[in-house]
């Protein structure tokens, strides 16, 4: 994989139409149910689907107070095909400075009966990456072990 | 890079992740690391050997016994940024994926 070092691309087949996976995506009671890992809470606050429309989810551990997750803005909606975000703006196309800057192209591809579900998630350059890592930008995060341990705990 | 590029691989598959996760908690023989598995053992190994291979793991047989625990000098590598910004994306994938497959209900069909 000679991706460029602020770039990455997962992928995963879904065993369901992407109708079905776009509504687990586009609505907020569905995408509070998997878009943080549990025990982990996610709220969703804003969840404006069309260009320049907010996003905007908190996360709370063991049941303190809300915190802020993702605040971000919608660039491309095409319902069950394609959606895009940003973290440099907020609803509205407003700038915004990010605790960690990127954007996130979600597609939504038939694939026999099911869908293949991709994000393409591009960040600053390294050197940027780098400052964000030396602020401690994983804080509230773990560490790349502790999300694969939660991978197999997953969502009960 | 060949490394990050090897534990990429290697961690590109659930199956392989789970593992990993599983013995990151501390070593394993073989027989146990595959229970919670719904496949054959030879397709389980198979999963063992690209973990082996790349270098993620590490394991001893003693008597009829294998072991496995983790290597971790090979996944403090894979602890790169970028590859945590992965971890977190495919994890968000899986999840998205067990959600609609196992959870969501069935009447949800039409899009929001």
């Amino acid at each position: 994989m000679a991706a460029e070092d602020h770039e990455l691309t997962i992928s995963r087949y879904i065993n369901a139409p992407p109708a079905r996976v776009w509504t687990a995506w586009s609505t907020a009671e569905h995408l509070e149910k998997w878009w943080i890992p549990a025990p982990i809470e996610c709220k969703v606050i804003t969840l404006d689907l069309r260009p320049g429309g907010g996003f905007e989810t908190l996360m709370r551990e063991g049941g303190g107070a809300f915190q802020p997750h993702v605040n971000g803005c919608f660039l491309e909606v095409i319902p069950e095909a394609r959606l895009a975000f940003t973290t440099v703006m907020s609803a509205g196309w407003k700038p915004i400075e990010p605790w960690l800057a990127l954007t996130a192209i979600m597609s939504f591809e038939a694939v026999g009966k099911g869908t293949q579900y991709s994000a393409r998630v591009l960040h600053k350059t390294e050197s940027d990456s780098r400052k964000h890592e030396e602020m401690g930008f994983q804080e509230g995060w773990g560490t790349a072990i502790n999300q694969l341990a939660q991978l197999v705990e997953g969502p009960v | 890079m060949a490394s990050l590029d090897a534990a990429f691989h290697a961690l590109a598959d659930p199956t392989r992740r789970a593992v990993v996760s599983r013995l990151v908690r501390g070593p394993a023989p073989v027989k146990e690391l595959a229970a919670p598995f719904a496949m054959g053992l030879p397709a389980f190994l198979k999963h063992l050997r690209v973990l082996e291979t790349d270098g993620l793991i590490r394991s001893e047989k003693v008597g009829r016994v294998r072991t496995c625990w983790v290597n971790s000098d090979r996944l403090a590598a894979a602890e790169g940024w970028l590859s945590q910004q992965r971890a977190l994306w495919q994890a968000s994938a899986d999840r998205l994926a067990d959600y609609v497959e196992l959870q969501m209900p069935r009447s949800m069909d039409d899009g929001g």
